[in-house]
């Protein structure tokens, strides 16, 4: 009897310690999760990220938020949100308690204060910088509080003379060049040097050519082409920067295949797209409702960056390839599901997406299968696949149907040289190139292991057809066959 | 039976003039012969797309379906045979509807040829070498169309000139066909649904 209960007790001990330690696997979510395969279908999968808790205005004392628009978080958790309704910015600690409400700051001995602060971007020194968007203004803060800087009014020859300037997103490199999104500009993404002085734009949406249309221009009048749409490039949403300094930067071009960019300095879209489709979010969508809106970019590390859709409330995580790793998140009113989703940051391995509709940000936690994936990617892209196959190996005990743990694997086999091992995999993951250079290894593998053999068989059936030939031959030239007699007969 | 089935195919598709000349006039053409070389075009088709390799093969193996192949090239080789003749008919065409299904079914040699064996060496190919596998299937088709131009030609004692209208006319009434073949089959289901009713109105009534 004390032998069971003492079993019972170290079970339950178990059972308790291995609850805590392991990450959340088998939570059930408010909505489907899903990754495309191959063939375009949507195959559902296991959770890559399961919501863990929401946050909201009143939660935090500091009354509800009125439309937040952006947030920001810092590298050591602190989270900074954009509360654009109420003209402050909430700056929480990484327990997500309250740390300070900014409402104003001091500028030239005056109190001044924002008007609709929609963006937001917290750099590796501390420097906050707000796009204060009705105020036309950039105002960047030093992390005590104090104004480092106003950046108003830009001029330059590539500016008209009546240019209103009206921030909406911002980023900031490394070398502190400040990237603006700002509303009304179709040039492309604004770039300011670190003093503040406007040096150019980048990375130009480029617009389509519409066919039909343009052969409807040609048959209009002037007064008709006048009512017709305007055709100009759309503006960006939203923008991230990585550790490399490139911008991924996203826009809400509801025909374009490249809703997410990734410029380089000068401003070309160097974003690989390599995957089985494009970097668009969702490829099969109902007429209805359109494809994905991407409104916000967040660079993850590693390659990967998740994209937020504000038509259907996703968020669609790709790794450097383009290939989609798994997506999560949907429209509703449960923990987990978005009324108007607006931003997305990442805080140590959780994701957090700022909800502008129900005013809140909801925290999302990697499951097992989602920190495995993670994980392998990241393994991935630093060139150490070997290391990957056994997480690759977990992600398929978790999700048979995952392509891109079939290809790691195939990957990491073919450093190996384990061509014939890698086909199999590169045939199981859809992978047509890797496929086709594990096939060229080990086709020459087998040719080389049975070179000897073949080529004694080739002797042997020359040696044998050229005895046939020669005795043949020799009955002919004695006697003629008679087929060719017969033959030669008929012809003549 | 060797020269029916081999010699006899093999010297038409190198031969053209020559063979579909003997299949006319000498009857070395066989129909059961022609037949034969069909259903080995089906058997052909339904192998390259099950087991060419992985590199060339783009189908998704659950849609496969041998019945739904049978049907896709048997439905179309007779329509075009009797569309042929129809038009011929008409054209002071000199083949019987036999002589047509012949010249259409040794004609189709080249794609049983060809791609039975792409089927197999595209399984060890690679991605650069695909391109051959691709050349030689389109060299089968083009050369089917040539020795069915031909073929058509020698049939019916044509120009080359009337042989290319000929041809094209036949595509067109191929869709005449399949056309009113659609019109009279739904309008026999409305027939059906007609009566169908009245019968209902009827049964309700009383």
């Amino acid at each position: 009897m004390a032998v069971k209960q003492w079993m019972v007790s170290v079970a339950a001990a178990l059972l308790l310690t291995t609850a805590m330690t392991e990450p959340v696997s088998a939570a059930s979510t408010p909505y489907e999760s899903y990754n495309y395969n191959y063939w375009e279908e949507a195959v559902p999968g296991p959770a890559a990220y399961v919501p863990s808790r929401a946050i909201n205005g009143s939660g935090l004392d500091i009354g509800d938020f009125q439309e937040p628009g952006d947030m920001a978080a810092a590298g050591d958790g602190r989270l900074y949100v954009a509360d654009t309704g109420n003209n402050r910015i909430v700056h929480l600690d990484e327990k997500w308690r309250v740390k300070e409400v900014i409402d104003g700051f001091e500028n030239g001995g005056k109190r001044d204060g924002f008007n609709r602060p929609t963006g937001l971007f917290v750099d590796d020194d501390g420097f906050l910088y707000i796009a204060d968007t009705d105020n036309a203004r950039i105002v960047v803060l030093a992390s005590d509080g104090s104004l480092h800087m106003l950046i108003e009014n830009p001029a330059s020859d590539i500016l008209p003379a009546d240019f209103k300037f009206h921030p909406l997103k911002v980023t900031v490199d490394k070398a502190k060049r400040i990237y603006v999104v700002a509303r009304g500009v179709y040039e492309g993404i604004m770039q300011f040097d670190g003093n503040g002085r406007f040096i150019g734009y980048v990375g130009t949406n480029k617009v389509q050519r519409d066919y039909v249309e343009m052969l409807w221009r040609n048959f209009s009048t002037e007064a008709q082409k006048a009512q017709m749409v305007l055709f100009i490039p759309t503006e960006f949403s939203n923008m991230d920067i990585d550790a490399k300094g490139f911008v991924y930067a996203t826009n809400i071009d509801p025909g374009s295949k490249e809703p997410v960019k990734r410029l380089n300095p000068s401003g070309e879209d160097v974003l690989k797209r390599f995957g089985y489709f494009d970097v668009s979010g969702d490829i099969r969508y109902r007429i209805a409702e359109g494809p994905s809106t991407m409104i916000d970019v967040k660079v993850l590390g590693s390659g990967m960056y998740s994209v937020l859709d504000a038509t259907q409330g996703r968020v669609f995580t790709y790794d450097d390839e383009g290939n989609l790793l798994y997506v999560f998140g949907g429209k509703g009113n449960q923990l987990g599901t978005f009324k108007a989703p607006a931003a997305i940051e990442q805080i140590g391995n959780d994701l957090a997406v700022l909800d502008r509709g129900k005013g809140d940000i909801v925290l999302f936690e990697p499951t097992k299968f989602g920190s495995a994936v993670n994980a392998a990617t990241a393994l991935h892209y630093n060139g150490e696949d070997t290391k990957a196959v056994p997480l690759w190996e977990e992600v398929l005990r978790l999700n048979a149907n995952y392509d891109i743990a079939y290809i790691g694997i195939g990957k990491s086999m073919l450093m190996e040289k384990r061509n014939k091992e890698a086909i199999e995999y590169f045939k199981l993951g859809m992978d047509r190139d890797h496929y086709s250079v594990a096939c060229k290894r080990y086709r020459r593998e087998v040719m080389k292991e049975h070179f000897g053999e073949f080529l004694s068989a080739l002797l042997l059936l020359t040696a044998v057809w050229a005895v046939y030939w020669l005795a043949r031959r020799r009955r002919t030239v004695a006697y003629g066959s008679a087929e060719q007699i017969a033959k030669e007969g008929k012809w003549r | 039976m060797k020269q029916d089935f081999f010699r006899f195919p093999l010297h038409v598709i190198v031969h053209p003039f020559d063979g579909f000349w003997d299949l006319k006039y000498d009857g070395k053409g066989k129909l059961r012969v022609a037949l034969v070389i069909l259903m080995l075009v089906v058997l052909s088709v339904i192998m390259q797309k099950q087991f060419s390799g992985f590199l060339v093969n783009f189908n998704d193996p659950r849609n496969l379906n041998s019945i739904m192949e049978l049907i896709t090239i048997v439905f179309p080789f007779f329509l075009w045979c009797v569309s042929n003749w129809a038009i011929t008919t008409l054209m002071e065409g000199e083949g019987r509807f036999r002589e047509i299904v012949m010249a259409a079914g040794y004609s189709l040699v080249p794609i049983v040829l060809m791609y039975v064996p792409m089927t197999i060496i595209s399984r060890f190919m690679v991605q650069e070498e695909t391109a051959f596998y691709y050349l030689l299937t389109s060299i089968a088709f083009v050369w089917f169309i040539g020795l069915l131009y031909v073929g058509t030609m020698t049939v019916h004692q044509y120009t080359a000139v009337k042989t290319v209208l000929t041809m094209v006319l036949t595509v067109i009434v191929m869709g005449i066909i399949v056309f009113l073949g659609a019109l009279v089959f739904s309008m026999l289901q409305q027939i059906y649904e007609f009566v169908l009713n009245v019968y209902r109105e009827i049964i309700f009534r009383t």
